[in-house]
């Protein structure tokens, strides 16, 4: 029912925004009507907005109407409705949000672990040429190895318990995000490293004072990325060694071919991130208003 | 008697790689509060020259000494506005120009401020020191830079066509105010431009550059002809006029000029 209610509030919104458009006197003759598929094109934020939430909302009903009219199998795929209903069960009878808060504490822990390492020795290996040149070629082949792979290790080395989890997410997201790390330093432009000596700072003071500050807007670009990886590696890690967690819920669930709960674990995996994109992206905002 | 050298260029020789960018061997000399011009065709070498003496480029033999010392690395002594005029756009106006006296140990906040306000207002900047770099025109993002390295107080001031992106008025303006603050400082100054009638109405010295690799073609003494104040009047006299012709006619002659 509500998704119903979304769809037409979304439609009017849209509809409103288009007789906008249409008031306004067309100024130039060739100027497109919409802003749609014109390349780099203004949209209002509004009109945006709208457009996301129809999206969506399309999106859902498909889904919705495919499975209730029989095209899909719903033990295979069931409807939003059912999702949502079981959504609603497991968070009041089966502590979704619990698990859901482990799983985010896990990937919280990792993905710092792997920032507090990965940017000083990130900016040390493209600040100074020979940590560059002995920590490269380390990096390059353990980033290579799919993490999955090292599971068996993993676990021999450190058992079942939480070391394991944070381990793997660390090792899943450490490598990658070093040479991102030294890849955003190496893009800091020149022409403000030689400012920056040339007004009398040392070394020390550039790095920290000006090459650390310029590398910033790229620099959480990339940790934003790095942290949706993170999710990744939760599941993986969850599946095989543990006993609570989104991936647990997930994979108890499938053992029993309970389709909607699988499905409610993912969503809500989804929603996470959602949220959290979200927020970073207003926290950038916020952070580099000067861009 | 000659002042003392304070700066000088002792066969010098600069190549990148395969490219032979400053001649075999220049040699200059240059007085303490002397202003210089480099003129010359683009791309002769008259940025790495100026890079050199920052301490950015390294000669390939021979070396760049100020004050006897041979110089090795960039430091506060010698300011540098770059061609690029760049400012650092997580700063707004006024801190980039205040980041020009970040490290200077022996100045008090107060005078730091005090300092800031007057080059602020010497470039018009004041009513956009709350601005962000990327809001503001060309023109004010290399007063930025000028401000800047002014606000550094280096003794040696290195200026890469400080003034193309600015309008004439403005660029009027700040070259009377230069030719008066390295009068007033006793700064020594290296100052690219291919705007001749800059060139004469600032210099000291001119020196005009070959095509690239960068020889001394000519050596014009300005200041014995115009002598050390420079005014508005000038720029109309006869003997300005005569000065900039015969410049002009040099820097022709190098722009044709077959190494
Ligand atoms: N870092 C570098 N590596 C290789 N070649 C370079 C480098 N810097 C400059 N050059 C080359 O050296 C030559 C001289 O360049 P330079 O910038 O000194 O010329 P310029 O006299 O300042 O020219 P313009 O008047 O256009 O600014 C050019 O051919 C340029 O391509
Ligand atoms: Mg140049």
């Amino acid at each position: 029912m509500t998704t119903k209610m979304t769809a037409t509030q979304a439609i009017e919104v849209d509809g409103e925004g288009a007789a906008m458009s249409d008031e306004q006197p067309q100024r130039i003759a060739r100027r497109p009507r919409n802003q749609f598929f014109v390349f780099r094109g203004t949209m209002s934020k509004r009109a945006q907005v709208a457009t996301s939430i129809t999206a969506s909302v399309v999106v859902i009903a498909v889904w919705e109407v495919a499975t209730r009219l029989g095209w899909i199998n719903s033990l295979f795929l069931p409807p939003p409705s059912v999702t949502v209903e079981t959504l609603w069960t497991m968070i009041t009878q089966k502590h979704l949000l619990w698990n859901a808060g482990i799983s985010t504490l896990r990937v919280w822990v990792a993905f710092a672990l792997s920032v507090v390492m990965a940017v000083p020795i990130g900016i040390a290996m493209s600040s100074f040429r020979g940590v560059g040149a002995a920590l490269e070629p380390i990096v390059d082949f353990i980033r290579y190895l799919p993490v999955p792979a090292l599971v068996p290790l993993s676990i021999i080395w450190f058992g079942v318990g939480e070391t394991t989890k944070i381990f793997l997410l660390w090792l899943g997201t450490f490598f990658q995000l070093v040479l991102l790390v030294a890849d955003d330093m190496r893009r800091v432009p020149q022409e403000y490293v030689e400012i920056a000596y040339t007004v009398g700072a040392r070394p020390f003071q550039m790095l920290s004072d000006v090459a650390f500050r310029a590398m910033q807007p790229s620099l959480f670009d990339n940790l934003r990325i790095t942290l949706g990886w993170c999710w990744t590696y939760l599941i993986i890690a969850e599946i095989v060694a543990a006993d609570n967690g989104l991936g647990f819920v997930i994979w108890a669930a499938r053992r029993y071919m309970n389709t909607s709960e699988v499905m409610a674990g993912v969503v809500t995996i989804g929603l996470i991130g959602l949220l959290t994109d979200q927020i970073l992206r207003l926290v950038h905002k916020r952070l580099f208003r000067y861009l | 008697m000659a002042p003392a050298p304070y700066l000088v260029f002792d066969g010098v020789t600069k190549y990148f790689g395969d490219l032979e960018v400053v001649a075999p061997s220049f040699n200059l000399d240059i007085a303490r509060n002397e202003f210089i011009v480099f003129l010359g065709p683009s791309g002769s070498g008259k940025t790495t020259l100026m890079r050199m003496v920052g301490g950015l480029e390294t000669p390939s033999s021979g070396e760049i000494r100020l004050r006897g010392q041979a110089i090795r690395e960039p430091d506060r002594d010698r300011g540098m506005v770059f061609q690029s005029y760049s400012s650092f756009p997580w700063l707004t106006v006024a801190q980039n120009v205040a980041f020009g006296m970040k490290y200077r140990l022996d100045l008090t906040p107060d005078r730091k401020k005090a300092r800031l306000d007057h080059y602020l207002k010497l470039v018009g900047l004041s009513d956009f020191s709350d601005a962000y770099p990327n809001k503001v025109s060309g023109g004010m993002r290399q007063r930025i830079a000028i401000a800047r390295t002014l606000a550094a107080g280096s003794d040696v001031l290195l200026m890469d066509e400080p003034f193309g992106a600015l309008d004439a008025q403005r660029r009027e303006d700040l070259q009377i105010e230069l030719r008066r603050i390295q009068q007033q400082d006793a700064k020594t100054i290296i100052f690219v431009t291919h705007d001749v009638d800059e060139a004469v109405f600032l210099a000291d010295r001119i020196i005009v550059f070959s095509k690239r690799p960068a020889r001394m073609l000519e050596e014009v003494d300005i200041a014995a002809e115009l002598g050390p104040d420079r005014t508005l009047e000038l720029r109309d006299s006869e003997r300005f006029f005569k000065l900039r012709t015969q410049v002009l006619k040099f820097v022709r002659a190098a722009a044709g000029h077959d190494n």
